[in-house]
């Protein structure tokens, strides 16, 4: 397979606070990778740098060979997509317009193709009969749903996520994770920060842990979970396995 | 002559009715083309003002980026911290005087109160801004919208109608405040007043005929802006009046 992502030595700090402290991470084309540790660990801000919605203070991060940093912002963003936590839809705009905006603006597709676009993907998150419904009038699970076709039409080669569901009610957890794994059949490349395990279990080609601004353990699911072989990976899971 | 004060009032009206009449229309025409102009220069003031570079972002963008801002953060400064009639003489006679053009009175007037409105519109547009969640510009980033694009596709339709009410009273207090421009002889009711109050010496009841004009034009434009207002944020929400003479005050309570 060949490789989309390839993360060199990443440092990130604000002032003192040493939030990421020498990260290699490597992920290829169609792998879909959960990251977990504990919070504070510095997950969201690894997302970030890869986006560069953070700016590294060190190392490297190549998107298919190429550092990120000389990729013009508006196509490296439009190729690298992102979810967030608390969705952060366009309040202003209805789930359809949120879908549209970015592809007219910084795509330049016509008014038709983005609207076509965005039916087709609001259609396959299950959000098309609420094209027109404003954020405000959404649950969260909608949103992150919509937020998730919103991302989908600018056509990114990696989706990002940020805890899709940690913000979400626990009946609405299920109706976002199952949009997620069919991306995951469409054979999109996609970085997950979950805390929902059993999700990570089950979709994920590799699960990376974090700890303290590092990568501790990365490797296959199955192996990870069963049998974690760094003690703090050991101790983190039987902590969140416990509840 | 009229003997009583309701006789002055009525005479003063028969004889002097389209001097105030032009004058209030006058002083409404610049309260307008202020605050909109004013509005438009606080929105590109805002929207420069907010920028924020990129760490790799070369030397000639940060230094263009920071004379901008020095420039603007003086221009906000300066016309804030002087009074606005000062503002009106200085660009009045400076430009007849240095520059040799003799701006028409109503032109000057113009200029002036967009200028000064701006300054004041900067910051308002600004609060606005602020008052955003991070989020939705991070979201329209993570969609690869440049500043200005996420500026007026996400963020200013947003701000604009937080600020609504500010703007409005930006707008009221034009209507009061361009009575200074009477130093450089732009005929606005107050001038006008003083030219009809000239001919009989009847100061008292030709003000109070100017001060009926300016709170009736003030009385109407607030109800009428609030209205509009209330149109604009829909039903899902009431307001309380936070403070008796700004309206920039008003709290407004989303209903559960
Ligand atoms: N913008 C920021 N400014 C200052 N500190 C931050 C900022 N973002 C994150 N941090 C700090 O970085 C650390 C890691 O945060 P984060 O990456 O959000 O962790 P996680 O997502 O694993 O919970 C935390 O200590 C947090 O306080
Ligand atoms: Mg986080």
């Amino acid at each position: 397979m060949s490789e989309i992502l390839n993360i060199q030595g990443l440092y990130k700090n604000f002032g003192d606070n040493q939030v990421i402290t020498g990260i290699d991470l490597s992920i290829d084309k169609g792998q879909v990778v959960c990251v977990i540790g504990p919070s504070g660990s510095g997950k969201s801000t690894l997302l970030r740098c890869v986006n560069l919605l953070e700016m590294p203070d060190g190392g490297s991060i190549l998107f298919h060979g190429q550092d990120i940093l000389g990729i013009p912002p508006s196509s490296l963003h439009a190729k690298i997509g992102m979810v967030f936590q608390q969705f952060n839809l366009f309040n202003n705009l209805t789930a359809l317009n949120n879908c549209v905006a970015g592809q007219m603006k910084v795509l330049k597709r016509s008014k038709a193709d983005s609207v076509e676009r965005a039916m087709f993907f609001l259609e396959r998150v299950g959000m098309l009969p609420y094209r027109d419904a404003l954020p405000a009038q959404l649950s969260g699970g909608q949103k992150q749903r919509v937020a998730i076709a919103r991302a989908l039409c600018m056509d990114p080669e990696v989706l990002l996520f940020d805890e899709p569901t940690s913000a979400l009610d626990p009946e609405m957890v299920d109706e976002v994770l199952s949009v997620i794994r069919t991306l995951k059949d469409g054979g999109l490349t996609m970085v997950i920060v979950t805390h929902e395990m059993a999700f990570a279990r089950d979709a994920a080609d590799r699960v990376v842990f974090m700890d303290a601004g590092r990568v501790v353990e990365d490797g296959d699911p199955k192996a990870l979970f069963t049998a974690p072989k760094n003690p703090r990976t050991q101790a983190f899971l039987a902590r969140t396995l416990r509840g | 002559m009229p003997t009583t004060f309701f006789g002055w009032i009525a005479f003063l009206l028969e004889k002097y009715w389209l001097l105030f009449l032009s004058g209030a229309i006058n002083t409404l025409l610049i309260a307008v083309v202020g605050t909109v102009c004013g509005f438009i220069i606080g929105l590109m003031v805002a929207i420069v003002r907010t920028i924020t570079l990129r760490r790799g972002a070369s030397r000639v963008k940060r230094f263009g980026l920071q004379a901008a801002r020095g420039f603007l953060s003086a221009y906000i400064e300066i016309f804030r911290g002087t009074p606005m009639i000062v503002q009106a003489m200085v660009v009045y006679y400076g430009a007849s005087q240095y520059l040799g053009i003799n701006i028409p009175a109503l032109t000057a007037a113009f200029l002036v109160v967009s200028v000064n409105t701006g300054a004041y519109m900067a910051e308002i547009v600004r609060g606005g801004i602020l008052s955003i969640d991070k989020g939705q510009t991070e979201a329209a980033i993570a969609v690869g919208m440049s500043h200005w694009q996420r500026m007026t596709t996400v963020i200013l339709p947003q701000a604009i109608r937080n600020i609504l009410p500010s703007v409005a009273n930006e707008f009221v207090v034009n209507i009061k405040d361009s009575s200074v421009l009477n130093v450089i002889s732009v005929t606005e009711v107050f001038f006008q007043s003083k030219s009809a109050a000239g001919t009989y010496f009847r100061y008292f009841e030709v003000f109070f005929i100017t001060a009926v004009i300016y709170f009736i034009l003030t009385f109407t434009f607030t109800r009428l802006l609030r209205l509009l207002e209330k149109k604009l944020s829909g039903a899902s929400s009431y307001t309380v009046y936070g403070s008796q003479s700004s309206y920039a005050a008003e709290i407004e309570v989303k209903k559960e």
